[in-house]
């Protein structure tokens, strides 16, 4: 009773997390799932033409805005960097069974990090950039190892303080952004009014992007979102660190016996995911993404979106890749859509509809063949009746 | 203006800001208790102010639109409560799904859409209208705002005394026992997210056809946060998580109203205060152990 | 067998059927009981007991079959209806809740208006007339095992119920309690007319307490009899289903072994060679003290028990030994040399083993394969600096599986898809593989049928007998006198006393374990 309580005590999300994981009924789930997104999105075009808007004009707007042109297909792979980061920090720390939520909150404090650097430190050349996108990492990592180390040492939930830091850290940014001791632009012009913004920053803080218009001009920073993707991958799957992570994730107890210091692995793991959502916080400002300059709604929902992919992704890193290219496509096409009339905010509702169409069918699977006889604690050992085994343990 | 004046003018404005907080704080403060935690109050709220303008607007009735309010909060707390205590999806998961959800359909139909502008009445208290400072902020409120004068009692009542409550809490503490007992767990909770959906509904629909009497894109803006936040600033007291309302309430009308008086505070900081004061709260007082023991620990039968 | 009675029994199951999914835990299952009768319910984990007693509680639909209470055909759906049948349970485990207070916990499962006066009426009423003292207002969190115990009985009995469920009762009681209980349960049967179905898988408690006795296996009913017309042998050949010996399986049935096993060599050995030894180890929890000044040596090639009964400590033991918590005061050597706890994983360096008490929650990760489980705590030996090295983790394993004869559909599947038998063989390899100079196996035969539980046993001795010392940590009487060369008592977090299995008697551990010097 008291080791089921320990196991129990460490994160309320770890048993779900568990089961967002892949595995049982193969078949059922991806059958579940081509329908139910199958009606996600019937339910978006039903809403269009309620709205008295055509779903064939949208689709043909979304379309041309992320994937009909070079132009657009270079506006989605822009997309995709900083949500395939959000995303791969997730599944690190998802692994070990924390569940983080804060990532918007840590993509900004990245951004104000990443700033504060490129526009007080006048480095030479590309090494400006550098500096930047590590100080970003860094300081989205800090902020995610504050709720690591209130875990730690007070027992703080980890999902509701990350979440309540994101509010805290959208203030932070604003108050930069609107202090003159701070980071906010210099007054502009005859007026003097400066906006709650930064300064641009200097072009050696951009990240480089190869190939001329009107061809694709992919940004490096596309390469480090997929050279993260694919390290975290093996990584978990291959190392020994990796193979501690997992342990910590499936049973902590388990791990803590095998001489793992679960509570720091925790903490440094969710202190990681924070640390890529900064990054993404940095690629943000580095890549012509957004504007370059820090403002309040830098993250643009970068960090909800990224977290979003990570749950499709059922937490594979890899399994990320094409999810946060999806999510890519409708972020490019959704700013196109507006220009048509549409309000962009249709792709946020496909959104959190896919997410549903995806995060539900293992669960629902799990309903539908009778979860009871087959709980995770009740081993099918042959002749051996799980609920009866229950009692005597 | 005299300091007199000012300070009753804040105090108007805190006691509007405080209501809705206080309405959905109501609601999540029961079902925290059964151990659901549901940070879709924040949806609930918002598809309230929604719903209940645009049925408002459709129907010519402010109070038609206040209940249609309350419906929908409850439709949401139905979908949350099927989602994480049927199918057993993570509750954070399914919050911030509806949350983005409802903010995304709300915010697209408030751009196609036109809707008109209705309030419900307001009813001010003879006698107690007229105490200086206070009487005016206190007691010449929009009607349904007095509601809370029966719904609070009545939650306390439901958690503490009721056989539902005394139930709820048994779940909110050790589902496994609560099971073994012939309660049904995830039964419960749906029941405790369907009070939640039902008053912060309430709450969002105040805020929309009782304060406001329109509806503008993302109207709650992290309301739903703020419940939460004095919930756990309240230490899952309903007494002090009322409090909490009152202190967030004000603090969001001081700064509303210091600039006008010339008064420099920091606005970022009192925006942020609610969360700071809630995380502050979550690390200064962890050894009280108020917490109900499985909050946010999903429930199913044969685990441990 | 069973003896005719002339009136309606007050309970009669017929046909009882309940399966889930392509398990069946109950397969037609015919049950009798009488009022004025302490019937026992005896059977193996697995057999279908706890299965039946949720059928009759209403908890879980049976498939098919017909529940009579004085003849009458109910239908028990709800727990609620069992209430109002008259059938009331004492649970064992994850019953009461810690936040709540004495009266609010005896008002749950009833139904309409809380009256606190009138709980707090009853419970007075009750505890006086059964000699239970408890507090009404005390949070259950705040009581002792014993307390809660008296807390479920009273619960139970408040309900006035006409057949009371006991679902392994005297598992964390001392045996002056369980006596107490068994005092309270005569009345309640003798004097008051009801019945109490009393579910166990020890046979002397069955044997001692009961009138009549029906057993189950895999399902069925295996046995039925008037208790004082059978033996406890006869039971246990019931119970699993083939002849038994009174040695080695006899005592993993709960028998006393007919001759005391072998000492083994290691006795005098081993006392040259301590290789763990405990001297002044203490452990508080939440300003309670679970462990206090526990010295214990263990030699070499030597089986030294931890006898006693649950909740005495045990459980801090087992944590401290497997790095969980550090201790509060006091020091462990292994094999000679004084082990820095707090560094993690430093008992396990040192050659410590441990099979937890409970393999679920900390022996093994349900969801990681065979090989990943049986190598996860000698990473060194099948990984490089940074990366795992596959091939020989698998090698590695294949070597541990077979010495252990576990029987796994891969090495890559689960674990959570092995048996109860071959999950626990699978922690023993792992613990075993490690130049294991000390292991700790703490309740290692909970929750195994017969056949693992002899394996167990067997594997013990020749870990033994290859000049390992075995600290056994057991409740279970027959268990440490089959086993152990020595057995030490604790009682209360306090070591009460030690004596080689030949001084070990059965009143002596008795008296040692209720805290007296024997």
């Amino acid at each position: 009773m008291s080791a089921a309580s320990l196991a129990a005590a460490g994160d309320p999300g770890r048993r779900l997390l568990a089961r967002l994981r892949p595995g049982r009924g193969g078949w059922m789930t991806a059958g579940l799932t081509v329908v139910l997104v199958a009606v996600a999105l019937g339910a978006s075009a039903l809403l269009l033409m309620l709205t008295g808007a055509s779903p064939r004009a949208s689709l043909s707007a979304i379309w041309t805005g992320s994937l009909a042109n070079t132009t657009g297909w270079t506006t989605t792979l822009l997309n995709v960097a900083p949500l395939l980061l959000v995303a791969v920090g997730a599944c690190i720390c998802s692994s070990a069974g924390t569940f983080n939520i804060g990532q918007e909150g840590q993509v900004l404090i990245g951004g104000l990090a990443g700033a504060w650097v490129g526009l007080r430190l006048a480095l030479p050349g590309p090494m400006l950039v550098v500096v930047v996108l590590i100080a970003a990492a860094v300081g989205g990592g800090a902020w995610a190892a504050l709720s690591a180390l209130m875990l730690r040492f007070r027992g703080v939930n980890v999902p509701v303080s990350t979440l309540l830091m994101t509010f805290l850290a959208i203030q932070l940014v604003t108050f930069a952004v609107s202090t003159p001791w701070g980071l906010q632009e210099s007054a502009q012009g005859s007026s003097g009014i400066a906006d709650a913004q930064s300064n641009p920053l200097p072009a050696n803080a951009q990240l480089a992007s190869f190939g001329q218009y009107p061809s694709l001009q992919p940004n490096a920073g596309l390469f480090i979102a997929l050279v993260s993707a694919v390290g975290v991958a093996l990584v978990l799957s291959r190392s020994r660190w990796g193979f501690r992570v997992r342990m910590v994730g499936l049973n902590p107890l388990t791990a803590k016996h095998a001489g793992v210091r679960v509570g720091a692995l925790g903490g440094f793991t969710l202190a990681l995911s924070g640390a890529f959502a900064g990054l993404a916080g940095g690629l943000l400002l580095a890549t012509p993404v957004s504007t370059n300059r820090l403002q309040a709604g830098l993250s643009d929902n970068v960090g909800w979106d990224g977290l979003l992919v990570a749950l499709v992704a059922r937490n594979r890193p890899l399994a990320a890749i094409p999810v946060s290219f999806v999510f890519a496509v409708l972020r490019a096409g959704g700013d196109f859509l507006s220009a048509t009339g549409v309000p962009s905010y249709l792709v946020d509702i496909v959104k959190a509809l896919l997410v549903l169409a995806f995060v539900a069918p293992p669960v629902l699977v799990d309903l539908f063949r009778g979860r009871r006889g087959t709980t995770p604690q009740e081993a099918p050992a042959a002749s051996v009746v799980p609920i009866e085994r229950k009692a005597a343990v | 203006m005299s300091a007199l004046d000012s300070s009753a003018t804040i105090l108007a404005s805190g006691v509007r800001l405080t209501v809705p907080l206080a309405f959905a704080a109501c609601g999540e403060y029961l079902a925290e208790r059964a151990g659901a935690m549901n940070i879709s109050v924040e949806a609930m709220m918002l598809g309230a102010a929604f719903t209940s303008i645009a049925t408002a607007s459709a129907t010519g009735s402010a109070t038609v639109g206040l209940v249609v309010g309350v419906l929908t909060g409850l439709v949401v707390g139905f979908v949350h409560g099927n989602l994480s205590h049927r199918a057993q999806i993570n509750s954070f998961v399914v919050g911030l799904v509806l949350n983005s959800l409802v903010l995304g359909l709300t915010s697209y139909l408030i751009t196609t859409e036109q809707f008109s502008s209705h309030q419900v009445g307001a009813v001010s208290i003879p006698l107690l209208q007229d105490i200086p400072v206070i009487g005016k902020p206190l007691f010449s409120e929009r009607w349904p705002a007095y509601l809370l004068i029966l719904l609070v009692p009545l939650t306390w009542w439901l958690v503490e005394r009721s056989r539902w409550g005394l139930e709820l809490r048994a779940v909110g503490e050790n589902p496994q026992a609560a099971d073994v007992t012939g309660i049904k767990v995830n039964l419960r909770r749906r029941q405790a997210l369907l009070w939640c959906g039902a008053l912060a509904g309430l709450g969002g629909a105040y805020l929309a056809v009782g304060e406001v009497g329109s509806f503008n894109q993302n109207m709650t803006a992290g309301r739903g946060y703020i419940v939460i936040a004095a919930v756990i600033f309240g230490a899952w007291r309903l007494g002090r998580t009322l409090l909490g309302c009152c202190v967030f309430g004000l603090s969001d009308a001081m700064r509303l109203a210091l600039p006008a008086l010339g008064v420099t505070l920091n606005a970022q900081l009192l925006v942020a205060a609610p969360y700071l004061l809630a995380l502050l709260a979550m690390v200064l007082f962890t050894t009280q152990h108020r917490e109900p023991a499985a909050l946010g620990r999903p429930f199913e039968r044969g685990s441990t | 067998m069973t003896p005719t009675t002339s009136a309606v029994p007050l309970l009669e199951l017929r046909g009882i059927t309940k399966s889930y999914g392509a398990v069946t835990a109950c397969d037609t299952v015919d049950l009798r009981v009488d009022a004025g009768e302490i019937h026992g319910l005896l059977g193996e984990n697995g057999a279908g007991k706890s299965s039946l007693m949720k059928v009759l509680l209403g908890l879980v639909r049976r498939d098919s079959g017909t529940v009579l209470v004085r003849g009458e055909a109910v239908a028990l759906d709800s727990p609620q209806e069992a209430a109002e049948l008259g059938i009331g349970m004492v649970h064992q485990h994850f019953s009461l809740i810690n936040g709540l207070t004495v009266w609010e916990n005896v008002a749950l499962g009833d139904i309409g208006k809380v009256n606190k006066q009138a709980i707090c009426a009853d419970i007075h009423k009750v505890s006086a007339r059964y000699g239970l003292p408890i507090a009404p207002e005390a949070r259950v969190g705040s009581l002792s095992a014993g307390e809660r115990q008296r807390v479920e009985v009273v619960k139970c009995l408040r309900r006035d119920p006409q057949i009371l469920i006991l679902d392994e009762p005297t598992s964390v009681l001392t045996q002056a309690e369980s006596e107490e209980l068994f005092t309270v349960l005569g009345r309640v049967v003798q004097d008051e007319g009801r019945a109490v179905i009393l579910i166990s898988h020890k046979l002397a408690e069955i044997a001692q307490a009961t009138d009549r006795v029906t057993v189950l296996r895999r399902g069925r009913v295996a046995f039925r009899a008037v208790t004082a017309e059978t033996t406890p042998q006869l039971l246990a050949e019931r119970m699993v289903g083939r002849g038994v010996s009174l040695g080695e399986e006899g005592a993993a049935l709960g028998l006393l072994p007919a001759q005391k096993a072998p000492a083994g060599e290691g006795g005098a050995h081993g006392r040259q060679h301590p290789v763990l030894c405990l001297a002044g180890l203490t452990v508080e929890q939440g300003g309670v003290r679970v462990l206090e000044g526990v010295d214990l040596t263990v030699g070499a090639g030597e089986i030294v028990a931890l006898y006693g009964v649950e909740g005495n400590g045990q459980a801090a033991l087992g944590e401290v030994l497997a790095g969980l918590i550090p201790p509060t005061a006091g020091r462990i050597e292994v094999a000679g040399s004084r082990v820095d706890v707090t560094r993690p994983g430093a008992l396990a360096k040192a050659g410590l083993g441990i099979v937890p008490e409970d393999r679920h929650q900390s022996g093994v990760v349900l969801d990681m394969s065979v090989a990943e489980n049986l190598t996860m705590k000698s990473l060194d030996k099948v990984s490089g600096r940074f990366l795992l090295r596959r091939g020989v983790m698998l090698a590695e394993a294949r070597r541990l599986a077979e010495e252990f004869n576990i029987v796994a559909p891969s090495l890559d599947a689960p674990v959570r898809s092995l048996s109860g038998g071959n999950q626990q063989r699978v922690v023993l390899a792992r613990e075993l593989s490690r130049d294991t100079r000390i292991l700790v196996a703490a309740q290692p035969t909970h929750g195994l049928d017969v056949g693992a539980i002899e394996d167990m046993y067997s594997r013990l001795r020749k870990a033994a007998a290859e000049g390992v010392g075995v600290l056994l940590i057991s409740t279970e009487f027959e268990e440490v006198m089959a086993l152990a060369t020595r057995i030490a008592v604790i009682s209360s977090g306090r070591i009460t006393g030690v004596l080689p299995v030949s001084e070990a008697t059965s009143e002596r551990l008795g008296m040692l374990v209720g805290g007296e010097a024997a």
